[in-house]
């Protein structure tokens, strides 16, 4: 067997990985990372940005908000029930973090926020402008994956500051003696394994957002039946496993919400096309929120989950849809394509004629509950009082903005069902605000830190989506307090 | 030749292409449709360049280098082509990565990493292409397809099989077979080129393939991963469809010196895992390892490798195929070995265990004698001397390897009467010439093989009707599917899904009686649960039982080992036992396993006894040159539906007489028609990995 020694073993090369291998390295520590994969990145390839609160950005754009101001937000939504120690850390060192970046090269588009409230509801959901978005290297527009490029510049900061990233190398076990983590059993590819020693380990696998047994029990989700998450390739869970065979603490795992249509990807024009808060319904035909909030994915996959069958229904009619195609969205999705509607036809007819089944078209609103599998006199009587009180222009049930108030009565009408989806997972790994992993009676298991999403125990029951860029955020910030944690303790030897 | 990039002077060979040159001496220029093993095309644009005297970029992959070519790869033009190039790649790939498996491995991915590209280039309206895994072992997700043309090339230029192309079609140019048939009508020989050069996850192993678990060589090559000795079975099994016989088994002999045993009674595993089942059947491994066999001439003994005399000495306990195995590697390695073995001749379950006509005495003989050649020594008809006593008469190190040669009884009713007899006991016997004595009318019970070797044997011995009981449904029980079908083509009366009950008799069996199993499982706890059907019970007139549930090891109690269940030899990861210089493998620690499993063992033992006596534990040899196989394996028509050869049988009245070998040697043609149906599968770990940017 191959054995290495180095100072601290980093378990995965993403985005927290790589925020623990600089920091560590920039404190003088000697940094081994393992991957499984032949890239960098892990999920972050497809990201935007981090957040940071206080950057020299937010500074130059003169955002308001304080990182004492986000703390205290951030406790408000989780109701104390988190580590007030490690959000606060988090949040106070998220601004510096930016910089850091920024000093490697990474340059960002300004702070931006994930959605705005409807003016209504303005002064408690709104979105912060803590959003970071990354400028991809070639140029061109904020979106998807141009968090890559941050990507690529961390890659090239930890190569240069000797971070050994040995690719295609998954960690299989931690090794455990006297009570310590003292290094790790991994494999490469071809099958060898390799005994690496080191005086710290710190655990940044991403969480099990690609794992259907552990979401089933894990979480109140089925993947594939009741949960349609992105099973980001790769989130297998190991790290929380290897943590909690070591002996780490068990805290509570979430999945990290939104909503989706099943296999989105081959459908995204519908997935974005229905994004409007036109009609929702659930399986009995009724309204179940205010449509005006379902830009906040988090909040809307939460109450899909508390829907009949964990499923909702979207329904627009052709007067609706030329309104759109002619305007645009009422509300506008910064992950969908700009020119849905553009589109939109093609799209559908070709998934009407493929049986695709989540959507269903019908000339008549009781044809379309039957074909959508909605009941048919809840639906009924459910369109004849929304469209009495769009006619009043005022919606007395849940008080939609009322320019949203558009009466569903021309057909064909359309219908789309919402499943409850997900970014992945969140927590699983108990850790103190020093990302030290402890038992579950809270005693610090020496040598072993968790990071990111693994260890991601700060939002309690929801993602915490107003303060934006917060997955992200997390995964940099503990990455380099375990780095930083964990290049002191060794030299401290 | 030197030339100069981005301001750096690099030396490169006369006719590479500027963007080989590049690579080859450590500079990254992007590129996608290029691949290090197939003929550039300059079509993905990616790898523009600038070259001093030229007014338009150019392709790097399709331009050569010429003595002091100055090229310039960060300039504003050709930064501008690569980006528009990048642009035209995304524009019909989907957005999203999610749900995508060759994300994390992905060249696409590791490219847009590098150059940065902005979502709006992703926004294009993506071309959705139903997934079609309709074909076994591929899937084709060409909604993901850039077209690269990797695939098409490869399955041209580099294979010769010529089954995939660039088809137009109504929502524009595509990947597929002429006319969209399928691979296998189209004659695709399934040997997964394309899925290796794919750069993005179009065309991918089909589900279930890659295992998470074990290496990717394990995955794409299960054959080789399964069988527990690590035979390298597609290179021997090319050598056998090339008609070269000694090649052939001079490659099973680098891992096993068993090659005829083994291809007469191995559990052959590898074939379960064959990946042409999934087209039908799978490759006839074993049958083909002793087609080969039976041309071996021993030119592999000219590579022997042998090492200089140790002047250590070993003892080995029981001469059967773990045994030996060990005894002759341990020879080489320059020990002294003797082999003491407490039956008349060695070979252990090999000659007293498995009936002669599935394993005839000579083609042992035959085997053991190339072992014997090379020095070991061996006593036989002796009982040997303790483990410690061996090693206090100068023994440097001692093995046991005495298998599992006493039968078990269950706790049966009526299992003491005259004419009950166990499994061991009877077909040793039978070996020897010298057969207890049996009735007309024979029960064995048991499910596995040698349920099926006692059953065929007292037909053989003249029995009239031979039963065989067992707990398990047909599809549960452990004996393989070809016994089964000879064992009823002899005749032999299968009664599975039944629970024994009792043996009826006074003194002497007259009956067993019967009862219908509705369900037989193990709990959680992997205690047997046996649900019986009521009403069900019936007695079936035999004058003999034959118990076949299994046989553990003989006189392990007084070896003065830690033994675990009483009666099996505990040792640790490195084969060793409770006692310091003594090892021991095979049947006699992990229970009965098969011949396969036992010669592993062996070889693993004589490396670790080889290091404790202070050796390097090497064992390993080639025993022929290893030649890159031919990659360009060309077009067969119906590939995909050739059936796998099986081998002629002895007519079941006379076999069923006589202890005869039931089954004939495929015959050279057959050997070499059923050799090439092999995907070849290792040929795919041969292509050439390109280097992503971040290996630089």
């Amino acid at each position: 067997m191959k054995k290495i020694e180095t100072d601290v073993i980093v378990v995965a090369a993403g985005l927290s990985g790589l925020a623990a291998s600089i920091a560590a390295a920039e404190s003088g520590a000697e940094v081994v990372a393992f991957e499984k994969a032949n890239t960098t990145g892990g999920a972050a390839n497809m990201a935007m940005g981090p957040l940071g609160i206080g950057s020299s950005i937010q500074k130059n754009q003169m955002v308001p908000l304080t990182p004492g101001e986000a703390f205290r937000k951030h406790m408000f939504y989780t109701h104390y029930t988190v580590d007030a120690r490690l959000v606060r850390d988090y949040y106070f060192k998220s601004g510096s973090t930016i910089d850091w970046l920024m000093d490697m090269g990474v340059e960002f588009f300004g702070a931006s926020r994930a959605f705005g409230a409807p003016e209504a509801t303005r002064a408690y959901s709104d979105g912060e402008f803590t959003w970071h978005i990354v400028k991809p290297e070639g140029g061109g527009a904020p979106g998807p994956r141009v968090a890559a490029t941050m990507i690529k510049r961390m890659s090239e900061k930890a190569s240069e500051l000797d971070v050994e990233i040995m690719l295609e190398t998954p960690v299989k076990r931690i090794i455990m003696e006297d009570g310590k983590a003292v290094g790790v059993i991994a494999k490469d590819k071809n099958g060898n394994e390799i005994e690496a020693r080191a005086k710290a380990v710190i655990i940044a696998t991403g969480g099990f957002g690609d794992n259907p047994e552990m979401i089933k029990e894990e979480t109140v989700y089925e993947f594939g039946k009741t949960i349609f998450n992105f099973a980001i390739p790769g989130m297998k869970g190991e790290g929380i496993k290897m943590a909690w065979e070591a002996g780490a603490g068990r805290t509570e795992t979430k999945m990290e919400l939104m909503y989706q249509l099943p296999d989105n990807m081959n459908h995204f024009i519908l997935d974005g096309a229905f994004r409007q808060p036109c009609l929702w319904v659930n399986k009995n035909g009724h309204r179940f929120m205010p449509e005006d909030q379902i830009a906040n994915t988090t909040h809307t996959g939460n109450a899909i989950t508390a829907q009949p069958g964990m499923v909702a229904y979207t329904i627009f009619d052709s007067k609706l849809l030329r309104k759109y195609k002619k305007k645009g969205p009422d509300i506008i999705s910064h992950v969908h394509p700009h020119d849905l509607y553009d589109h939109f036809d093609a799209q559908w007819e070709k998934d009407l004629a493929d049986g695709y089944e989540p959507i269903a078209q019908a000339d008549t609103i009781e044809e379309l509950a039957e074909k959508a599998g909605i009941d048919v006199a809840g639906l009924l009587e459910q369109v004849q009082e929304y469209n009495d009180m769009c006619a009043e222009g005022y919606d007395e049930i849940f008080e939609k903005e009322r320019q949203y108030m558009q009466p569903i009565e021309k057909g064909p009408f359309y219908c789309c069902r919402q499943n409850v989806g997900a970014y992945g997972s969140y927590g699983g790994i108990l850790i103190n605000h020093k990302t030290e992993v402890m038992t579950q009676d809270s005693k610090v298991i020496p040598g072993l830190y968790a990071v990111g999403t693994d260890a991601c125990n700060i939002y309690g029951d929801s993602y915490t989506f107003t303060l934006s860029g917060n997955t992200m955020g997390f995964c940099l910030n503990s990455g380099r307090i375990a780095g930083e944690n964990a290049a002191a303790a060794v030299q401290g030897f | 030749m030197k030339i100069i990039i981005d301001g750096k002077e690099i030396v490169a060979e006369v006719g590479t292409s500027v963007l080989r040159a590049a690579i080859d001496s450590g500079v990254f220029i992007p590129h996608l449709c290029d691949h290090p093993d197939l003929e550039a095309v300059g079509g993905c644009r990616l790898c523009s360049v600038e070259v001093e005297g030229i007014e338009e970029v150019v392709p790097s992959c399709k331009t050569i280098v010429q003595e002091g070519m100055v090229v310039k790869v960060n300039s504003p033009k050709a930064d501008k082509i690569r980006k528009m190039a990048m642009e035209l790649i995304l524009a019909s790939h989907p957005a999203e990565c999610t749900g995508c498996p060759k994300y994390g491995k992905c060249e696409l991915q590791s490219m847009y990493q590098y150059m940065g590209v902005g979502p709006e280039r992703w926004r294009m309206k993506s071309r959705t292409i139903a997934n079609d895994d309709s074909n076994p072992l591929i899937q084709h997700l060409f909604t993901r397809c850039v077209r690269c043309g990797r695939c098409i090339r490869a399955c041209r230029d580099l294979r010769g099989v010529k089954v995939l192309d660039f088809q137009r079609t109504k929502d524009g140019l595509r990947v597929g077979t002429d006319n969209g048939v399928s691979l296998k009508e189209a004659g695709c020989k399934f040997c997964g080129a394309c899925i290796e050069v794919c750069p993005t996850g179009s065309i991918m192993d089909a589900i279930g393939i890659i295992k998470e678990d074990v290496s990717y060589r394990d995955s794409v090559v299960p054959c080789t991963s399964a069988c527990p000795a690590s035979i390298d079975i597609p290179r021997y099994i090319r050598y056998i469809k090339d008609g070269d016989f000694a090649k052939a088994i001079a490659v099973v002999r680098e891992k096993v010196p068993f090659p005829k045993v083994l291809g007469s009674v191995c559990s052959h595993v590898c074939e379960d895992d064959c990946k042409r089942n999934e087209l039908g059947n799978p490759i006839s491994i074993c049958k083909l390892k002793r087609a080969a066999a039976v041309h071996d001439h021993g030119a592999w003994k000219k590579n022997v490798k042998r090492s200089n005399p140790t002047g250590k000495k070993v003892a080995v306990i029981g001469g059967g195929p773990a045994g030996l195995t060990a005894a002759y590697y341990l020879v080489k390695k320059g020990h002294v070995v003797t082999v003491i073995e407490e039956n008349e001749k060695v070979g252990g379950q090999c000659r007293y265990g498995i009936p002669a006509y599935r394993l005839p005495d000579e083609l042992l003989d035959n085997e053991i004698a190339d072992i014997l050649e090379e020095g070991v020594q061996l006593i036989t008809g002796a009982k040997a001397d303790t483990p410690k006593a061996l090693l206090e008469k100068g023994y440097d190190a001692v093995l046991v390897s005495c298998g599992t040669h006493q039968g078990t009884m269950l706790p049966l009713k009526g299992n003491d009467l005259e004419g009950v007899y166990v499994n061991t006991d009877f077909l040793k016997n039978a070996r020897l010439s010298a057969p207890l004595a049996i009735g007309e009318n024979v029960m064995v019970l048991g499910g596995g093989n040698v349920a099926y070797d006692c059953a065929r044997t007292a037909l053989r011995l003249g029995a009239k009707k031979v039963y065989i009981a067992c707990l398990e449904n047909t599809d549960q029980m452990t004996a393989t599917k070809d016994e089964i079908e000879e064992g009823q083509e002899e005749g032999v009366i299968l009664h599975s899904a039944h629970s024994f009950l009792r043996i009826v008799g006074d003194t002497k069996v007259e009956g067993v009686e019967l009862q219908k199993v509705d369900k037989f499982y193990f709990d959680e706890n992997r205690r047997p649960v046996i649900e019986l059907s009521e009403g069900t019970k019936e007695i079936i007139l035999v004058d003999n039982v034959i118990f076949a549930v299994g046989q553990k090891p003989a006189g392990t109690d007084t070896m003065g080992l830690e033994l675990i269940n009483n009666a099996y030899v505990k040792t640790n990861d490195n084969m060793e036992t409770s006692m310091e210089g003594v090892f021991a493998a095979g049947d006699v620690v992990t229970g009965t396993k098969s011949v396969i499993i036992a010669i592993e063992a062996g070889r693993k033992s004589a490396e670790e006894i080889d290091k404790y006596l202070g050796g390097n534990g090497d064992i390993s040899e080639q025993l022929v040159y290893k030649e890159s196989p031919n990659s360009y394996i060309g077009p067969c028509p119906g590939f995909g539906d050739l059936e796998r050869s099986k081998p002629k049988l002895l007519n079941s009245n006379i076999r069923k007489s006589s202890f005869e070998v039931v089954e004939k040697t495929f015959e050279v043609d057959t050997a070499k028609c059923e050799a090439s149906r092999c995907l070849q599968c290792d040929l795919r770990l041969n292509i050439t990995k390109p280097k992503l940017w971040n290996e630089y």
